[in-house]
């Protein structure tokens, strides 16, 4: 078998042809990774954020939130989030949120770690006093009015819906009129 | 499955950053640390942990000065220079989709996507010693939702769909504000397409190519020196092979007495 120079080089050429100057890149299909949201229970809640009150769904997984979207079914935003409501995620799942009870003593310049039981507690008797001294039964006219003006409330942006609902209901009853949210300070 | 188009129509952003927060929460990628730069633009450019990013640029209109904000991300080329400048198999791969995806289980972190890319997107990690890019949420749209950043968009300028829909609402759009289609090359076409306004001219956007393809050497390597390279390689062996089946093997002759002298 002889192959002459002419014939090499008529095969290299060939080859070279074969293998395309433009030749496109072939499609494949990738190994995706399964939709991690796919087997998840989808709870809708409210962004917390702002008065506009976007609808939101939250995807829980074994009693944990997975991921937070979008409601595309709610009127308010269809869907659509704005880059606090985006990033929603960070409210269950962070790791720079504290996971014990602080607490400061009047004057003390330290934190120190203490149990829910005794905090609880505490806060409970400082509002009891608190409103025992500070409760108006009647206003200057005469008129019932059942406030307490010397405790404030406010409300952090991270508090839901929900959350806010059942707090805001636990401080009228105490009769509280100064209740206020952080967005608006 | 059909080819997707995002569209990012640019005279509807107001810069809010949701696409941004919406792709980090759903890829779970970790925050970066970020400075003052004097410019809204946060953090300065695409990382191995950002994919998406914001772009703010300064133009003049009328008397004052004017933003305009620009999502950038990965435009998913129809005919990928990285994925065809890819030497490991499986690591960039363009899918029937349109979404050009990385698999980082087969990147070897080589960064020739990096060179190869018209547009600047791939970012390599020294620690991971791979690189991470933008999927178009691949894994989302094969399950027939949005990718995040168009999901989260509220203003309706990113927006997702099929192929030839996208493209139809594309000019459409740009005629009715009297803007333009980018990129325009119908050589090079993307599965990403942007709006842009008519004031806006592209050579003074930041991190824009406005006249993407496919780099020449790319070819020349991938189409003209990689096969020659194999030709080559492969016609030593089969020459080889040839001159011992003719020839024979060598022999190693006895020399003559009295031949050259020693050195």
């Amino acid at each position: 078998m002889n192959i002459s120079r002419r014939g090499f080089l008529k095969l290299s050429g060939g080859t070279l042809a074969a293998a395309g100057i433009g030749a496109s890149v072939g499609v494949r299909t990738a190994s995706a990774q399964p939709l991690k949201v796919r087997y998840a229970k989808e709870v809708p809640t409210i962004c917390p954020y702002c008065a506009v009150g976007c609808g939101i769904i939250a995807h829980v997984s074994n009693g944990k939130v997975i991921n937070t979207e979008g409601d595309p079914n709610h009127p308010v935003n269809r869907g659509s989030l704005c880059s606090k409501g985006s990033a929603l995620y960070q409210i269950p799942n962070n790791d720079k949120r504290l996971d014990k009870v602080l607490y400061r003593a009047p004057g003390a310049d330290s934190w120190t770690q203490v149990s829910w039981d005794w905090a609880l507690d505490k806060i409970a008797r400082n509002v009891k006093t608190a409103r025992d001294k500070g409760f108006v039964k009647t206003n200057s006219k005469g008129e019932v009015v059942n406030r307490v003006e010397n405790i404030a409330s406010l409300g952090g942006a991270g508090l839901d819906n929900e959350e806010v609902y059942s707090l805001v209901k636990f401080k009228r009853a105490l009769g509280l009129v100064y209740i206020e949210h952080q967005a608006r300070i | 499955m059909a080819e997707y188009i995002k569209l990012i129509d640019l005279t509807k952003c107001t810069g809010c950053r949701a696409c941004q927060v919406a792709c980090k929460q759903w890829n779970e990628l970790p925050a970066e640390n970020t400075g003052f730069t004097g410019s809204l633009q946060n953090p300065a450019d695409l990382s191995y942990d950002t994919w998406t990013l914001i772009r703010y640029d300064e133009f003049e209109k009328g008397s004052g000065v004017n933003w305009i904000m620009r999502h950038d991300a990965c435009m998913h080329c129809d005919w990928p220079a990285c994925v065809k400048a890819c030497p490991s198999p499986g690591a960039l791969v363009k899918t029937d989709t349109g979404a050009v995806v990385h698999d980082s289980k087969f990147c070897i972190g080589c960064k020739a996507c990096i060179v190869a890319c018209p547009f600047d997107i791939p970012r390599y990690s020294k620690k991971e010693e791979n690189i991470a890019k933008c999927t178009l949420c691949y894994n989302r749209i094969i399950d027939g939702k949005a990718p995040a950043c168009v999901t989260a968009c509220p203003t309706g300028t990113l927006q997702f769909g099929p192929k030839a829909d996208m493209l139809a609402k594309a000019h459409a759009q740009a005629k009715a504000v009297g803007g333009t289609v980018y990129p325009s090359n119908p050589n090079y076409e993307t599965h990403v397409l942007y709006i842009m306004p008519a004031e806006v001219k592209l050579a003074a956007l930041q991190h824009v190519n406005p006249d993407p393809k496919m780099p020449t050497t790319i070819l020349w390597w991938k189409n003209l020196f990689k096969p020659f390279t194999l030709i080559g390689m492969g016609g030593v062996a089969g020459m080889a092979a040839l001159h011992y089946f003719i020839k024979g093997p060598h022999k190693v002759e006895e020399k003559e007495e009295g031949g050259e002298a020693d050195g």
